[in-house]
């Protein structure tokens, strides 16, 4: 594996998608949302200034669950199946296959990280100033699993565009991933435990986050919050059928590297006898 | 110094190329002839490694492009059919990319760039370029490494007529200095100017193998070479 190779592939993709006006819209209505979550959520309680880090990450969950896997799926579609005399070039250069692949997944992962960031950052320097920092580990916590759910649908996308190679189809497959991963598959799971009775039916909600892995950052994201006991008995009973606080975060995290690791694979699996 | 043998590509039902055979030795310059669709494409993919052949093999300098992908590409320059280019990169970061690619000095993108009369344009977006202009780059880019071997697939597609003569003293210089050059065209005049041998390309076969000149003596009722290839493409068009 040629790293120098990987390296520059992955920086020219990170300097075409900086210089993405979408790119740059994504991170400047990011960071707005971003900032006015943390200042305005408190506001509704009657008080005036910055949220804290806890109740600031808390509020901006949901934001995250919907935003990063849609940006992280549509950036990776348009980036993973670019135009045919571009990648025909770049395919007869003397890199591999696995090294243009992991190239331009890293180049389009820095610029969400970047784009992200900006946002995190300035609620972050935010909140510092009127808050102190109590709370910043959890905070840095659920920016680094936000960019972990960010990688997951990235390589989603490109195990999507490595399979339907054209990019209206691969548009078309990964905003139904969207679809499915954050507004059905809940439905699903809550649909299955009907036909399912007692522990069998806590056992398969349980077991079914690890299908989903918005639902993982959901559950991993409470738990370092420590707010997995707003789910009362339901939450006590997953942390217990986790293994507890630590092994919870461990095996989630785990689960999502899994969730990273398999589509990549399966890309890199299908791209070696794939014609360009 | 390419060697292909009985290769045949086939998409689903389709068969772009069908049992193909030809050798292109050191120092010679090969033109593909053929109407569109005939195989010309897809045999110039499968022997920079871009196309899987459903059959057969391709060898460059004794190594099968499918084994050795990497090794074999360092001997070649491939210029694709439409090349294309982010269009928010520069001339030169698109240059000095594929210089590092090559593991070349960026002086070595910025004198390929002076050549290829780039001045005023290097540091400009590639948004702002003309076809013609996007095909300069791209022949800039193949021959910023010494290879052995330059395929260029229709090259002279979005050229002016400008365009068309650098590129032919493009080829002329690149022969001089003994590269080994395959290139596909419909104008058959390219051919005739810049080419020591031509293989026509019919309905994914390749039907002809031969010197330009042989070609001609071989069909002395035909005038010129456009009537030789019209003659190909319309016996094998008959079948």
């Amino acid at each position: 594996m040629d790293f120098s190779a990987i390296y520059t592939i992955a920086r020219q993709e990170l300097v075409i998608n900086i210089r993405n006006k979408w790119t740059v819209i994504f991170a400047v209505v990011f960071g707005i949302l971003v900032v006015s979550i943390s200042y305005f959520g408190i506001m509704v309680e009657g008080f005036s200034g910055m949220q804290s880090f806890t109740r600031t990450s808390a509020s901006l969950l949901n934001l995250v669950l919907y935003i990063v896997p849609l940006v992280a799926l549509i950036m990776g579609t348009l980036a993973f199946t670019g135009d045919k005399g571009s990648t025909e070039l770049l395919f007869s250069q003397p890199v591999s296959r696995h090294e243009v692949l992991l190239g331009k997944l890293f180049g389009v992962f820095f610029s969400i990280v970047l784009s992200t960031l900006l946002g995190f950052a300035l609620a972050g320097a935010i909140i510092v100033a009127g808050n102190g920092p109590e709370g910043l580990t959890s905070y840095v916590f659920f920016v680094a699993l936000s960019l972990a759910l960010a990688l997951v649908f990235l390589t989603l996308s490109l195990l999507v565009s490595t399979a339907s190679r054209r990019k209206s189809k691969a548009f078309g497959v990964t905003l139904f991933l969207w679809f499915f991963f954050v507004l059905l598959y809940d439905l699903l799971a809550l649909g299955g435990t009907l036909l399912m009775k007692g522990q069998s039916a806590n056992a398969f909600l349980f077991v079914s986050i690890f299908g989903n892995p918005v639902d993982m950052v959901r559950v991993a994201t409470l738990i370092i919050l420590d707010n997995i006991t707003i789910f009362g008995a339901a939450g006590a009973a997953m942390l217990r059928f986790l293994g507890g606080q630590t092994t919870s975060i461990v095996l989630l995290i785990t689960g999502l590297l899994a969730w990273v690791v398999v589509p990549l694979f399966l890309s890199a699996r299908m791209m070696r006898r794939q014609d360009i | 110094m390419i060697n292909v043998e009985h290769l045949t590509k086939r998409f689903g039902r389709f068969t772009a190329a069908r049992d193909i055979s030809f050798t292109v030795k050191e120092g010679e310059v090969f033109a593909f002839l053929g109407p569109n669709g005939s195989g010309k494409t897809t045999t110039m993919k499968s022997i920079v490694g871009l196309n899987v052949p459903s059959s057969g093999r391709v060898l460059v300098n004794g190594l099968d492009v499918l084994r050795y992908p990497k090794e074999t590409r360092q001997f070649i320059s491939y210029l694709p059919q439409r090349v294309v280019f982010p269009e928010n990169l520069t001339a030169r970061e698109v240059i000095h990319f594929y210089c590092k690619l090559r593991r070349l000095p960026p002086e070595r993108g910025d004198e390929v760039l002076d050549k290829a009369r780039f001045n005023g344009f290097s540091d400009k977006f590639i948004g702002e370029f003309s076809g013609g202009m996007v095909q300069r780059l791209g022949l800039a880019v193949i021959s910023l490494p010494d290879t052995s071997i330059l395929l260029l697939d229709e090259p002279t597609a979005n050229l002016d007529p400008q365009g068309v003569k650098r590129f032919r003293e493009f080829v002329l210089n690149q022969k001089e200095n003994g590269k080994t050059i395959v290139f596909s065209t419909h104008l058959l005049a390219e051919a005739e100017q810049l080419a020591d041998r031509a293989g026509i390309f019919v309905n994914g076969r390749l039907v002809a193998e031969e010197t330009i000149e042989n070609l001609r003596q071989t069909h002395r009722a035909q005038n010129t070479i456009e009537d030789v290839y019209l003659h190909y493409v319309g016996a094998n068009q008959d079948e």
